[in-house]
């Protein structure tokens, strides 16, 4: 079951590509449904000349569930610069969501091969939160409930903590909502989103939302959206959606990109005929 | 008949198996019985107990020369005949009697138990630790009515709040008359009946919605060195009358006043009773000092569609054990009780609850929490539920989770459902465990260490309880209280590491 055993990476230059992505299509393979379309930047850093700066560099990556020793990644590999937007994609239990968790440095997984480089530093030697706090930011696909912690207070230490690495002082309760507050609107919440406890008793739509709003809250260099738009109705959708592509333009955030992981199961195709198969749309 | 019984200990065990010393594993046969009297010798050959005899005769003497040359009123003089009857074939409890396997009372036992005499009160008149007070309130000091410290003027008409000595309501006096002593408890709920000094009575009448809740506060100030044997005891006693449709919030806290360690005993005894459709919210806060004794039964008889909400918040005390008795004695019934225990010193944490269904459509939820944040720490859950032949339909949940910090800290966890009714819901679960995995990674993936979403989680844990106390001004108070002893144990903890 070696899942990313092909190589696929997947740059699009601004100049060239189209206005609008939709990646997840095909003819045969996927069930017509909603799918996230991610507008890329109309400017970003590769528009000034030069080439892109790398972000992100998988080789060979392997890894094994820390507990059963099952391989579950058996040699991935990808390549991700600055201002691209990348979709993984696999049918169900292929790997996708482990690949997005061992890249941010959960637990139940045990690296046994390969490399990952961010920045050009040695990811796998960092803490979760010190990935974190350089920029890597992943939605879960399913985030935990953390009841006896509200959202702004969750909020507010994720944010110090982030302030601290920069130097910054950190901000109050009260300064701190002054901050957040106007960030429900990307997520179309309203204020009492805030005082409920992280996820708990949240909706798939409002757990969706609420990783948004970190992310909105915390900033990214390098986003993974975990299937952010499975489960959603179609309200629910098109505020994420928006949500995503607004934090994609050079305004709201100097620098995004995604990497959309996908349910469908595509992996066959890629293997078989490699990233041809789906360039072409 | 279907016995649940206790999810075996060795279960629990497994848990983790390095952090909790629980004592035997294996399966025990059901119990049915309430009280076991360990059978060398037969119940009715158990004997009198000196060492009780004497301890409730220097109480009683303590009583005749502390108390005014006027006869007790009648329902005291019951409650002090009735209790010394049962002394009289009560042993002391030791680690063999099933109520007390892993609660240890011998500390008690060996102390030169003094009981505390009003005269030295006193001095509290001046004490000024008291002025936040925002509701009615009664000060009980060493387990004596402080009148300059008790402000009842808000209280609506015809409820009474005081001293049973100064009870000058005929009909009032009739009803604690049915209900003082009503219910039989241990030896330490006997002990406490003849040493009282007064019952405070807190009398709602019929219909009767008290507004603001009432801040029973009690306060011991009389303490005995570390080191000295004496052992100063207080034995408060307070019965709670609401009559049909009446509704009260009680606050009931108590403390040292100063955050020592002195030793002393408070042994304490609510009972409350509730009428039809009667409502009673009851919070419970217990930081007394780490070298005292805190011995504590609340008793409920709850009558048809009444509803009773219990919230207690415990961090104190060397030794702490409370009783909840719950009786439901009318259809259609509502209980909940939600607790937090917290053991951040080498202390013991014990509480024992049971819930008896007699009648059709009774409800109940039970959350149990403790955390043990210290290696010499212990906590003790035991919680029976009993479901009766006629109680049908009923809906009894019951959930226990232990938080263990330190190696070798303790938590002897039995739930223990005795269901004899056939149409019901019961559900229980027990858990002891450490901080969830995916929770902490939560925080991490989102930039924040390691050690501040412990203690984030750690704080949270409690949480669930603090907010079922209804008084906001009562829940902030305790999460500072909560915080102020997890802040210390945690950052120790981190020494060490
Ligand atoms: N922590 C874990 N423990 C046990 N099995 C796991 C764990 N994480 C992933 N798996 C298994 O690994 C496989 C890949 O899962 P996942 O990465 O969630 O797939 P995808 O996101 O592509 O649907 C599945 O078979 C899943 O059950
Ligand atoms: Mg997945």
């Amino acid at each position: 079951m070696a899942l990313f055993t092909p190589s696929f990476s997947c740059r699009i230059p601004t100049s060239t590509s189209p206005q609008r992505h939709r990646f997840l299509l095909s003819h045969r393979t996927f069930a017509p449904r909603a799918t996230l379309a991610v507008e890329t930047p109309s400017s970003s850093t590769a528009d000034h000349g030069g080439a892109p700066k790398l972000l992100l560099e998988v080789k060979d990556l392997t890894a094994i569930i820390a507990e059963s020793k099952q391989p579950i990644l058996k040699g991935v590999n990808l390549t991700v610069h600055e201002g691209e937007v990348h979709a993984v994609m696999g049918k169900n239990g292929s790997g996708k969501s482990t690949f997005a968790k061992v890249l941010v440095g959960h637990p139940d997984y045990e690296i046994t091969g390969g490399s990952v480089t961010y920045k050009g530093q040695d990811l796998l030697e960092m803490e979760p939160e010190e990935r974190a706090v350089a920029g890597l930011f992943m939605s879960f696909q399913s985030p935990v409930e953390i009841p006896g912690v509200s959202n702004i207070d969750f909020l507010n230490m994720a944010y110090n903590a982030q302030r601290r690495k920069l130097g910054l002082p950190e901000l109050g309760p009260i300064e701190f909502y002054g901050y957040v507050a106007p960030k429900l609107e990307i997520v179309n919440m309203k204020v009492d989103f805030l005082n409920r406890n992280v996820n708990e008793g949240f909706s798939g739509g409002e757990k969706k939302r609420n990783e948004i709003l970190q992310l909105a809250v915390l900033g990214a260099e390098l986003a993974i959206l975990d299937e952010i738009d499975s489960g959603l109705d179609v309200d629910a959708l098109r505020d994420v959606a928006k949500a995503v592509n607004g934090l994609l333009t050079p305004k709201n955030s100097e620098n995004g990109r995604i990497v959309k992981t996908g349910d469908i199961s595509i992996a066959e195709i890629l293997e078989k005929e490699g990233y041809k198969a789906i360039s072409g749309i | 008949m279907v016995t649940i019984h206790p999810m075996s200990i060795s279960t629990l065990n497994s848990y983790r198996p390095k952090l909790c010393t629980l004592p035997r594993s294996g399966n025990r046969p059901p119990r049915t019985t309430r009280y076991k009297v360990f059978a060398k010798t037969p119940t009715f050959a158990v004997l009198s107990d000196p060492h009780v005899l004497r301890l409730a005769e220097t109480l009683e003497d303590s009583i005749t020369s502390s108390s005014s040359s006027a006869s007790p009123p009648p329902p005291l003089q019951k409650l002090r005949d009735i209790s010394s009857q049962s002394l009289l074939s009560t042993p002391w409890p030791t680690r063999k009697d099933e109520p007390f396997r892993f609660t240890d009372t011998s500390f008690i036992k060996n102390s030169d138990i003094q009981p505390i005499p009003p005269s030295s009160t006193q001095s509290v008149a001046s004490l000024s630790v008291l002025a936040d007070n925002l509701f009615p309130s009664l000060t009980i000091v060493d387990g004596y009515l402080a009148d300059s410290l008790s402000q009842l003027s808000e209280l609506p008409d015809g409820v009474f709040v005081g001293a049973l000595s100064r009870l000058s309501s005929e009909n009032i006096m009739e009803k604690v008359s049915k209900y003082v002593s009503s219910f039989q408890g241990d030896l330490f709920w006997s002990l406490n009946g003849v040493g009282a000094p007064d019952v405070i009575v807190v009398y709602v009448p019929e219909g009767c919605k008290v507004e603001s809740p009432l801040h029973l506060r009690f306060l011991s100030l009389d303490g005995s060195d570390k080191d000295s044997k004496t052992l100063p005891i207080s034995n408060p006693r307070v019965l709670v009358l609401v009559e049909k449709g009446g509704e009260i919030s009680i606050v009931e806290e108590y403390t040292d006043g100063d955050g020592s360690d002195r030793c002393y005993w408070t042994n304490s005894v609510m009972e409350v009773v509730i009428g039809d459709g009667a409502k009673v919210s009851h919070s419970y806060i217990q930081t007394q000092s780490l070298g005292a004794a805190h011995v504590k039964w609340t008793s409920v008889r709850q009558e048809s569609t009444s509803v009773y909400k219990f919230a207690e918040v415990s961090t104190g005390g060397k030794l702490s054990r409370h009783n909840v008795h719950v009786q439901q004695v009318g259809p259609d019934t509502v209980t909940e009780l939600s607790t937090f225990h917290l053991s951040v010193g080498d202390q013991l944490q014990d509480l024992h609850s049971k819930l008896v269904f007699d009648h059709p459509r009774g409800f109940s939820r039970q959350l149990h929490k403790c955390i043990v944040a210290h290696s010499l720490g212990q906590a003790v859950f035991d919680g029976n539920v009993q479901v009766n032949r006629d109680a049908q339909q009923t809906d009894a949940g019951q959930l226990t989770r232990s938080l263990l910090l330190e190696p070798r800290a303790t938590v002897n966890v039995k739930p223990n459902l005795q269901i004899i009714a056939d149409d019901v819901k019961c559900s229980h679960g027990a858990a002891i465990s450490d901080l969830e995995e995916n929770q902490l990674f939560y925080f991490q993936a989102r930039g924040i260490d390691l050690e501040v979403a412990r203690r984030a989680l750690i704080f949270s844990f409690a949480a669930e309880v603090i907010e079922s106390i209804p008084e906001t001004s009562v829940q902030k108070k305790v999460q500072s209280l909560i915080k102020d002893l997890l802040d210390p144990a945690l950052a120790s903890r981190e020494e060490k590491k």
